[in-house]
C-alpha cells in the first residue's frame, strides 16, 4: 500500500541527508508507527508521501500510484485519495464543523444530497454531532483533532497518515484519538502515524519502524516498543514524573531504541 | 469493478520485481486520473456560497476593504468630474468673447454686409452679427426698456442725434482666440474696413488679450491636468485597493495552505477569495456611485452661483445615463478587486 524504495533526500543547504535511502513497505490494512528524535527524518518521509518534497533519488508508490509519474497538476487530485491528519489540526478558521468535514467531500465534486448524508455520519463516527455548527475556535484541542480526522476519513481513503496527531493533546485526549485512529484502521484503512508517544506505541502493540538520522534503524513487526531516554531529568521534573498518574509522566523527554 | 482490479494488482508487488511494480503504478495512476466527473455549476454554486459566506464571515476585513475601495472611487470621479467641469468652464469663457469692431456711424447696412461678407471667408471666423446705427438705437431702446427717466427723454430730435453719433459695431466670434492675426490683418488692411473703422473706438481684440490669454492657458492646464491627474489617482487607487486586498488574504494565507495540503483544486481555492473581491468590488461601486451622485447634485447649484459650468455633468447625471455611471463604477469595483485579489492569492498558491 505504501512503498518506499531507497528514498533519498537532502534540503537545499545542509550537508547531511534529511532521508538517507530509506525503504520501507506497508501492507494494506496495517497500522504503522513511525518513531524518532526531532530531526530524524519523520516529517520529510511524512512531506514525501503528500508530495510536498520530491525525493532526489529513489521510488514512492503509494496506493499502487508511482509518484513519480504524478505531474504538478494531477496533486490535488492524487492527495484527495489520501487521509491526512495534522499535529496543528490544519482546520478553515472561518467555516464550521460540519464545513471543514464537507469542504474534504466538495473537493472531491460530491454531490449536494450525498454531502448532507456523509457528513453526519462521519461526525457521529468521531462524537462531534452535536458540535457540527460551532467554528474550530469554540473547540477544545482534542475535538479539533477529531475534526480534522473526520475531514480526512470522510472521503474513505485507502490511507491515512498523521502526522503528530496527538502532540498538543493531553494524555485523556491522546487515548480517544488512538482509539478513534484504531477504529478507523478496524474498517480497513491503513495507517501510519509518527508520534514520540512511547505510551501509545507500546499499548497498541502495533508495528514501529524507528528513525534516525535519516535511516530507518528498526522496524518491530507487531508490538513493538521503545523505551524511554536514560538521560538523568532534572531533579524536579523526575519527582513530578515519579507522582502517580501525573500528566508529566506521559511526556518525558526520550529517545527511540 | 476497478477497486477489485487495483487490489488485486496492488497485491502483486513486489519490491523486488520492478517491471510489475512499475505496470502496477502506472495502472493506479490512470484510476487517480479518472476522478469524480466535476459539474462546473455545482462548483460554481459551492464557490459563490462560501464567497459570499467568507464576506459575511470576514466582516470588518470585508468592510475596510470595501470602504478604501469606495474611497478611491470617489476621489476618481471627483478627479474625472473636476476636469471636465473646468474645461467646460474655460471653453463657456472663451465662448464668450468675442471681437468687436466699431465703424462710423454713417457706415450703411450695405458696407457691413460686404464687410460681413469679406471677414467670413477667413477660416478663424465662427460666426459675424453687425448693427448698423439705427440698429445699435433700437437696442439701446430694448435694454433699457425699463428706464422710463431715459426713455422719456428720447424724442426725434434726440433719436436723430443719437443715431448720427451711435458707431455701427461687428461682433466676431472665432474659432481660435490665440491666433487672431488673420482677422488683425483683414480688419487692418482691407481698403473697406480702414475706410469705415471709427477714429475713437478701438476693435475689442487688443483690449481682450491678457483676458483670452489666462483663459486660454486655465483650459490647457485643465484638460492636461486633468488627464494626468485622473491617470495618477487610477494608479493611486488600483495600488491602494490591492494592498488593501493583499493584506486581506495575507492574514488569510494559512487557509490558502491547508485548503491544498487536502487536495483543493487552485480553482477551488482562489473562487470564493475571487468572490469575496468582487462583492466588496460591487459594494463600494454601488457606495461611491451614491455618494458622488447626491454629493454633486447638492454641490451642483452652488457650483453654478459661481460662475461654474456644471450643466453637462448635470445633465449627465440627471438623464438615463446615470445608470451607467453606476455601471462603470460596479465595473471598476469588480475589475479592480478581481484581479488584485488573483494576484494576491496566486502569490500563496505556488508555495504549498
Amino acid at each position: 500500500m505504501i512503498l518506499l524504495d531507497s528514498v533519498t533526500k537532502t534540503y537545499p543547504g545542509d550537508t547531511k541527508p534529511a532521508l538517507d535511502s530509506v525503504s520501507l513497505h506497508i501492507e494494506p490494512n496495517e497500522f504503522v508507527f513511525l518513531v524518532g528524535k526531532s530531526g530524524a527524518g519523520k516529517s520529510t518521509l511524512m512531506k514525501m508521501i503528500t508530495k510536498e518534497e520530491m525525493p532526489d533519488s529513489g521510488k514512492i508508490i503509494i496506493g499502487g500510484i508511482d509518484l513519480d509519474y504524478v505531474k504538478k497538476r494531477h496533486i490535488p487530485g492524487y492527495r484527495r485519495r489520501l487521509g491526512v491528519v495534522f499535529q496543528d489540526f490544519k482546520l478553515l478558521p472561518r467555516r464550521t464543523v460540519y464545513e471543514n468535514v464537507a469542504f474534504a467531500l466538495e473537493i472531491a465534486g460530491m454531490s449536494g444530497k450525498e454531502i448532507r448524508k456523509t457528513v453526519p455520519k462521519v461526525l457521529e463516527l468521531v462524537d462531534l454531532s452535536d458540535q457540527a455548527k460551532k467554528f474550530p475556535d469554540q473547540l477544545s484541542g482534542g475535538q479539533r483533532q477529531r475534526v480534522g480526522i473526520a475531514r480526512s476519513v470522510a472521503r474513505q481513503p485507502k490511507i491515512l497518515i498523521a502526522d503528530e496527531p496527538t502532540a498538543n493533546l493531553d494524555f485523556l485526549t491522546t487515548g480517544e484519538i488512538i482509539r478513534l485512529l484504531k477504529k478507523i484502521n478496524d474498517f480497513g484503512t491503513t495507517i501510519l502515524v509518527t508520534t514520540h508517544n512511547e505510551n501509545i506505541v507500546n499499548t497498541l502493540q502495533k508495528r514501529v519502524v524507528t528513525m534516525k538520522d535519516g535511516k530507518i534503524v528498526n522496524d518491530q513487526k507487531n508490538g513493538g516498543i521503545y523505551k524511554l531516554d536514560e538521560t538523568p531529568q532534572p531533579k524536579l521534573v523526575r519527582n513530578m514524573m515519579q507522582a502517580p498518574g501525573h500528566a508529566l509522566k506521559q511526556r518525558p523527554r526520550r529517545v527511540i531504541q | 469493478m476497478v477497486g477489485k482490479k487495483n487490489k488485486k494488482k496492488e497485491e502483486e508487488i513486489k519490491v523486488e520485481d520492478p517491471k510489475t511494480l512499475k505496470k502496477a503504478a502506472k495502472s493506479g495512476l490512470r484510476t487517480m486520473r479518472r476522478t469524480r466527473k466535476h459539474h462546473p455549476l455545482r462548483e460554481e454554486g459551492r464557490i459563490i456560497k462560501y464567497g459570499t459566506k467568507g464576506f459575511a464571515r470576514n466582516f470588518w476585513l470585508s468592510s475596510a476593504a470595501t470602504v478604501v475601495m469606495s474611497i478611491t472611487l470617489i476621489i476618481l470621479f471627483v478627479t474625472v468630474v473636476a476636469s471636465v467641469i473646468l474645461t467646460n468652464t474655460a471653453d463657456m469663457m472663451r465662448d464668450k468673447i468675442d471681437i468687436t469692431i466699431y465703424f462710423k456711424p454713417t457706415t450703411t447696412r450695405e458696407i457691413l454686409d460686404q464687410m460681413t461678407e469679406t471677414i467670413s471667408a477667413d477660416s478663424n471666423t465662427k460666426s459675424v452679427v453687425t448693427s448698423d446705427s439705427a440698429e445699435e438705437y433700437e437696442k439701446f431702446l430694448t435694454e433699457n426698456a425699463g428706464s422710463d427717466e431715459i426713455i422719456n427723454v428720447l424724442d426725434d430730435e434726440m433719436k436723430a442725434l443719437m443715431i448720427s453719433k451711435m458707431q455701427a459695431t461687428m461682433r466676431i466670434k472665432v474659432y481660435n482666440v490665440d491666433n487672431l492675426d488673420s482677422i488683425k490683418g483683414i480688419v487692418e488692411n482691407d481698403e473697406t474696413f480702414v475706410e469705415y473703422l471709427d477714429d475713437e473706438k478701438q476693435p475689442t481684440y487688443d483690449v481682450n488679450q491678457v483676458e483670452i490669454a489666462t483663459i486660454t492657458s486655465w483650459a490647457r492646464i485643465a484638460r492636461t491636468g486633468g488627464i494626468i491627474l485622473a491617470a495618477v489617482f487610477l494608479v493611486i487607487s488600483i495600488l491602494i485597493i490591492f494592498s488593501t486586498i493583499r493584506m486581506a488574504i495575507f492574514s488569510r494565507r494559512e487557509e490558502i495552505y491547508m485548503m491544498k495540503l487536502v487536495g483543493a483544486d487552485k480553482r477551488f481555492i482562489r473562487g470564493p477569495f475571487l468572490v469575496e473581491a468582487e462583492l466588496c468590488g460591487v459594494l463600494a461601486g454601488i457606495v461611491a456611485a451614491s455618494v458622488s451622485y447626491f454629493g454633486f447634485m447638492w454641490l451642483a447649484p452652488r457650483l453654478s452661483g459661481y460662475g461654474i459650468n456644471v450643466d453637462e455633468i448635470v445633465g449627465l447625471l440627471q438623464s438615463n445615463k446615470l445608470i451607467i455611471m453606476f455601471l462603470i463604477f460596479i465595473g471598476i469595483g469588480i475589475i479592480i478587486g478581481r484581479v488584485s485579489s488573483r494576484l494576491a492569492v496566486s502569490r500563496y498558491l505556488h508555495k504549498a
